[in-house]
This record gives structure tokens, C-alpha cells and sequence, in this order.
């Protein structure tokens, strides 16, 4: 058996999986499919494609109860519930507040009280409205959209496992932009995939090392994509409860059962910050990791964390050694 | 009147076009659920469960498949205990069951689509319609025969930016059409893994399309797309076809070719040129329409305008070259490929959609309306016909001409 990566742009990131075969001709037919699954999900829940599953809900569904099939009704559910478990911190329907801070344009624009307030109206969970005998969705209100962007990778992340599962593979990480890596079997003769926390604020160190098998991690932080505005810099993840970018989290790692629930969960953790210990009992078996700051100092949430000795200033040595990556 | 003859009236009572967009403009009532079967629940037939799955009213009423892990994945699918067969004649008994898909590998599709059509059903069938001459020509003469409803699974003829490009082509605005150059460029194996434990015949199930016994290969598989579409903008099928192609770079024991070039003759000068390679993907998916005054460049989700530089209204005044001269100096190089941006073809948003859901909504609106689908047995055989020459060409290294083919000329 012997190691082989492959990465691809999927998603608006790069998916990398690695994975143990007999020969490079059975890994090259694991990646076939299992990449194959995540372009499936991207064309499904993808809002830049305008011939995705989604844009299609959101075109019709301030209009009409627009039908969807049952993969997509759930994970839209799934969604839903995880506001719920989150008291709102997790939210599909943010876009129209990201929009009206510019994030999509990748620049920043402070917007004003009347254009907050606007676009706070056409967002809200509690507005999606679901009928799961049907199998229907609908808005309440006209202008709303849904984004699965924080929980669509995890959940590519799962179904590129499973289909990994149904070949026969005993060991593999998927791998979707280092925010949610599942860590399928283990490496042979070893007792897991050896994953590693960075410092949020020098990457090259690390803060924790885990070794799972069988379960997935997510890490939500504000080191990938910001803006700086009026000499003040604001992370890219929005509070759907105040309209506001986020404040005072620099990253939360959740380690759980699945992809869909940490990358959702950890993002809304990241959202909670200090506030977010009080709902973990909501979701079994998860660990988490978070780096808050103040003006002062920084501190570190743990709970039901695995690595007993979380360690700080550690240099890392792993680099990923992916495989070429496609031209798109 | 049975169920399917009730839900044929009941509808037609309703009316509306058969393509309607994306809309769901034909509400479902209770009575007027389309219960479908599947016969062949691979990858692609899982897609097209999901995809039908997204129109009002539709519920799966069986799955039917020769591998047993494929009920599980259908079930997850519908979400429910649908019934299950092992045997494609075992489901066309099945009660309540409105039409079928066929998604089973290319050699099956005459076998399964005529025996779907005899026994009274509806049938969705996959492309390409089938893997001889003498299967396309079963499947459109049983169609006729049983006046049951036949959609061919070419989910691009109801692309949008499709249609939009042929309507700019039917009126002229790209000229006269000459050419179409078809890419269908990756850079994969294209083999899936096969579970441990799998006997011989089931790996070669798992991986039909590398195998001549039930494939066509990529001339089949991916070129039947850009056929149907040429045969759309000539306005019929090719006359001629030369072929090349081979197993060159993934040499491991698969029989389809791994790169084909096809090059289709039409009746009137035009050409039909396919390329399929599995090893470089820059050009990915892609049509390119060439019209003497335009281009059109077509993929997998949008279709862009290329206008060529104007052609002068009239020659040049002679007396103005003779009277004024004419200026020398270095050859100057003036056939670059054009770099520039182009037109993207707009799409109303009411007609927007994805080429799969678009297929299957209108497949399930010509049930309820009784009327014939758009992508229907005769352009269905139109390709089907097309991609088997294609493979002969390849095979023999000669140059085949259509007409001649006894065969066409006995159903034409």
C-alpha cells in the first residue's frame, strides 16, 4: 500500500485528498469518483452557477413553493436546525448582508443604518419555510437567498467519503480547503490521521496536534479573507443576529462525527465566541479548540478537546504534499 | 381507462408547452402524481433520479438494477422503501407505474426501451439511443408502432443558452454556418474503482463504458451531445464520416479508445469536427459554431458571440487605389487567434435552468400533457445513427458514407 494526493479546484477552493492504494492505477479511480462527487455537490448547491439546485430555489422561491429533491430538502433542514441549535449564529440565508458589505465583491463597504436594516429584513433563518411532506421550499419574504457556502464543503467532504467507503477504501483524508478534512480509517499500523491547529497568528506553529479516525474536523478562522476599512480590519464572517462582522474570535476548531456538522457548527462557534460553551451540549461527541482575543490578550476555549497538552509555539513540519493541480 | 390513459386526459385538459422553463407552472395534484421507474440505477441513473425528483409531483415507484448495492444508494435517494426488481421484465408488471428510465449501459438500451415501450410504458431513455444501427432502428420503429412517449436523455437540446444560440443561427446572425468543432477534452481514466470482492463480469459492469461488449466509448458517451446539436444547426444528420482514434495512453486492458476524432460530412458542405481526449482538459467541454459573419462558442453552463470583422458593403473604389496608390511595408502578421472578449448570449431569467432538470420537467410535462417530447425518437436515431458510424469509421480507418448504409435507407 502506498500513499497518493490529488488535488483539484472545486468550490472556490482546493479539494485534496490522500489516500492508500495497491497502485496508481486503483488510486487514480478512487479520485475519479470521489472528485466526481464533489463537482456533483458544487453543481448542486454551487450560488455562482446560475444552473445550480440553489440558484434555482432562489430565483423561484419568494414566488412559488419550488420542489426539490430529498438530499437537498434535507441538507437545507439540516441547515435549519443547526440556526436553531445555534440560536441563529449559523445562518444559510446571510448573503444579502454579506452583499451589503461588499464581501462578494471582495472589497469593503461600510454600510449605512437604512441598508442594514434592509438587508437584516431579507435575512433570517425563520424565514425559509419548509414542507417536508411535499418536499417544498419557500420564502416569507421577496429578496432572500440561500448560501450553503458553510456547510456545503463539509458536506462534499462527507459524500466524497462515502462513495470512498462504498469502493472498498479503508484509508483516507479528504481534504476541502484545510477548513474541513474527514479523516477516513487510519494510515496502516498507525492510530490515526496526525492532523495539527495552527496559531491563528503564525501559522507555522501549531497549538494542538489530533489524531482521528472516522471523524471529521472544521477550523473557522479570520486569517483567510478580510478587509480593512478605515484603518480597522473585519473578518469575513457575519453575525447574522447584528448584521456586523464578527469580532474577537481568531479561530474555533470542532472535531465531530461529520463534515456538514463541523463546518457548520465551528462557523457558528467562531460567531459565538466566549458566548458559544454554553450551547456545545446541544451536539454529542464534539471537541473544540477556539483562539478568542481582547484588547488585552488572548485565550483559548477547550472543550472536551483529545489532546491533553495543547501546546503553544510548536513549529509544524507537515507540509501537504498534494498532488498537480488541474488547470480550471 | 387506466391510470396512465387518465393522467394522459386529465392533463391534456391543462395544457401548456412543453418547454416551459423552469416555472412550476403545472401545479401537482394528488391525482395528478407521475409515479416513475428506473431501470439501471449506475451514476448517471442516480442524477436523473435526484433531477426528476426536483419536479412537483413525481415519486419513484421501483428501482431496478443486476448489483445489489445499487437499491441502497436509490433508496437513500428517494428517501423511501421503493420497491425493488432484479429484473428489468419484473418491473414493467410493477402496478402504478407511469413511465421508465432506462440508464443502463448502451448495449442494454434496445433490449430494455423496446420491452418498456411494449409493455404499454413511457420511457426516458438515456443517450445515445443505442449501440448499433439495428438498435436505433428497433427503438424508432417501436416508438411508432406503440405511440408511447420517447425522450432521448440529450439534456443540452434544452439548454437555455442552446436554444438562444440556435435562434441567433436560424436568423442568420452568425451567416452562413460552415463548420462546428466539438471538444470533449479530460484529463482522467475515466475507470472507477470496483469494490473488493468483484468477480470479473461485475468490474467489467462496473467499467461498461471501456469495453466494446456494451460501449460505444467517447464517441458515444460525450459526442453524442455535440452531434445532436450539429445535426440541429445543419438541419439533419451528416452523410460521411472518417474516424480515428485509439487506446494510446491508458493502456490497461480497456478496449474504447481513450482519444477519438470524428469528422462528419454534411449534405450541404458543412463539417462536423469531435475530438474526445482523457489526456488534457484545457479545452474541457466546448462547442465552436463558425458562421461566415459570427461564432458561437458553447459550454456546459453559458454560449459566448464572437461578430467577425465587417465585410466592406462594397469593393473598394477602384480610381481611389489607382488615383492615390498604395502604401508598402513589412509582412505584418494578421491571423492570431482572436483574443478579445465576446457577446455572452443572455438568457431570460424565466428560461434559465439546468440543462438536466429542464430535460427531465419537460419529459414529465409531455406525460401529463400528452404530447410528444422535444428530443424525440427521430432526432434521438439522428445521432444514434451518427455516433455508430463514427465507430465503424474509427475501427475500419475508412471513409463511410451514410446514405449508402442499407440499413438508413430501409428506415429513412
Amino acid at each position: 500500500m502506498r500513499i497518493f494526493s490529488q488535488s483539484r479546484n472545486a468550490m472556490g477552493t482546493v479539494f485534496a485528498i490522500h489516500l492508500y492504494a495497491e497502485s496508481e492505477a486503483q488510486a487514480l479511480s478512487f479520485f475519479e469518483v470521489a472528485f466526481e462527487e464533489v463537482e456533483r455537490l458544487e453543481e448542486t448547491l454551487s450560488k455562482f452557477r446560475p444552473s445550480s439546485e440553489i440558484c434555482r430555489i432562489n430565483r423561484l422561491a419568494a414566488s412559488q413553493l419550488v420542489t426539490t429533491d430529498p438530499e437537498v430538502f434535507s441538507l437545507i433542514e439540516q441547515s435549519l436546525f443547526y440556526s436553531e441549535q445555534t440560536a441563529g449564529a449559523f445562518d444559510i440565508t446571510v448573503g444579502p448582508l454579506m452583499r451589503t458589505w461588499g464581501f462578494f465583491r471582495a472589497e469593503g463597504h461600510f454600510p449605512d443604518a437604512q441598508e442594514l436594516k434592509a438587508a437584516r429584513e431579507r435575512t433570517g433563518f425563520e424565514k425559509v419555510l419548509l414542507n417536508r411532506g411535499a418536499r417544498t421550499i419557500s420564502f416569507a419574504i421577496p429578496g432572500m437567498e440561500l448560501d450553503l457556502g458553510a456547510i456545503g464543503k463539509g458536506y462534499a467532504v462527507d459524500c466524497a467519503v462515502e462513495i470512498l467507503r462504498e469502493a472498498s477504501l479503508s484509508a483516507a483524508l479528504v481534504v476541502a480547503g484545510s477548513s474541513t478534512v474527514y479523516a477516513l480509517g487510519t494510515p496502516p499500523e498507525e492510530d490515526g490521521w496526525k492532523i495539527h491547529v495552527p496559531d491563528p497568528l503564525d501559522r507555522t506553529r501549531k497549538i494542538s496536534t489530533v489524531r482521528l479516525r472516522d471523524q471529521a474536523i472544521s477550523t473557522s478562522g479570520n486569517y483567510e479573507q478580510f478587509f480593512e476599512l478605515d484603518g480597522r480590519r473585519y473578518c469575513h464572517v457575519m453575525d447574522p443576529r447584528t448584521g456586523m462582522p464578527v469580532e474577537g474570535v481568531l479561530q474555533t476548531t470542532l472535531i465531530g462525527s461529520d463534515g456538514a456538522m463541523t463546518d457548520a457548527v465551528s462557523n457558528a462557534l467562531f460567531v459565538l465566541g466566549t458566548d458559544g460553551e454554553k450551547l456545545l451540549s446541544n451536539f454529542e461527541q464534539v471537541g473544540v479548540l477556539s483562539v478568542l482575543t481582547d484588547s488585552r490578550e488572548q485565550r483559548i476555549l477547550k472543550w472536551n478537546w483529545p489532546d491533553a497538552a495543547v501546546e503553544r509555539n510548536e513549529i509544524i513540519n507537515f507540509e501537504p504534499s498534494y498532488g498537480r493541480a488541474q488547470a480550471s | 381507462m387506466n391510470r396512465r390513459e387518465f393522467i394522459g386526459c386529465a392533463a391534456g385538459a391543462v395544457g401548456g408547452a412543453l418547454l416551459l422553463g423552469e416555472s412550476e407552472r403545472l401545479f401537482a395534484a394528488p391525482s395528478d402524481q407521475i409515479n416513475l421507474g428506473i431501470i439501471g440505477v449506475g451514476s448517471r441513473g442516480q442524477q436523473l433520479m435526484r433531477t426528476f425528483l426536483r419536479v412537483p409531483g413525481v415519486r419513484f415507484a421501483g428501482l431496478c438494477d443486476v448489483y445489489e448495492p445499487r437499491f441502497a444508494a436509490g433508496r437513500k435517494i428517494t428517501g423511501e422503501n421503493t420497491p425493488i426488481y432484479h429484473d428489468h421484465r419484473e418491473i414493467l408488471n410493477a402496478r402504478d407505474i407511469d413511465a421508465l428510465i432506462v440508464s443502463t449501459p448502451l448495449s442494454f438500451h434496445a433490449d430494455h426501451i423496446t420491452a418498456v415501450l411494449e409493455s404499454g410504458h413511457h420511457v426516458y431513455g438515456e443517450k445515445s439511443m443505442a449501440l448499433t444501427v439495428d438498435g436505433c432502428n428497433r427503438i424508432r420503429e417501436t416508438v411508432k408502432r406503440s405511440g408511447k412517449h420517447y425522450q432521448v436523455g440529450l439534456q443540452y437540446h434544452y439548454a437555455p443558452w442552446y436554444r438562444e444560440v440556435l435562434k441567433h443561427i436560424q436568423a442568420g446572425k452568425l451567416g452562413k454556418i460552415t463548420q462546428v468543432y466539438a471538444y470533449w477534452h479530460r484529463n482522467n481514466s475515466w475507470r472507477r474503482p470496483v469494490p473488493a470482492g468483484a468477480d470479473e463480469k461485475l468490474a467489467r459492469l462496473i467499467n461498461w463504458r471501456l469495453y466494446k461488449e456494451y460501449s460505444g466509448g467517447l464517441v458515444a458517451e460525450l459526442g453524442s451531445h455535440h452531434i445532436n446539436f450539429a445535426n440541429e444547426v445543419f438541419g439533419g444528420m451528416p452523410e460521411s464520416v472518417i474516424g480515428s482514434g485509439g487506446v494510446d495512453y491508458w493502456k490497461d486492458g480497456r478496449e474504447t479508445d481513450d482519444n477519438v476524432q470524428v469528422t462528419y460530412r454534411y449534405p450541404s458542405g458543412q463539417t462536423l469536427f469531435f475530438s474526445a481526449i482523457t489526456t488534457n482538459r484545457l479545452d474541457g467541454d466546448q462547442i465552436r459554431v463558425y458562421g461566415t459573419d459570427g461564432s458561437a462558442v458553447l459550454t456546459e453552463a453559458d454560449a459566448t458571440i464572437y461578430y467577425e470583422p465587417k465585410r466592406p458593403e462594397s469593393a473598394v473604389q477602384q480610381e481611389t487605389i489607382v488615383q492615390h496608390g498604395i502604401v508598402t511595408g513589412a509582412t505584418y502578421r494578421s491571423e492570431l487567434p482572436y483574443r478579445g472578449v465576446g457577446e455572452k448570449v443572455p438568457v431570460p431569467a424565466d428560461k434559465m435552468g439546468s440543462p438536466d432538470y429542464l430535460a427531465c420537467a419537460s419529459f414529465i410535462n409531455s406525460l401529463r400533457a400528452n404530447k410528444r417530447p422535444e428530443a424525440d425518437e427521430d432526432k434521438a436515431w439522428n445521432e444514434g445513427i451518427a455516433v455508430c458510424f463514427g465507430n465503424q469509421a474509427i475501427a475500419q480507418g475508412q471513409r463511410l458514407t451514410l446514405d449508402e448504409h442499407p440499413a438508413k435507407a430501409a428506415a429513412a
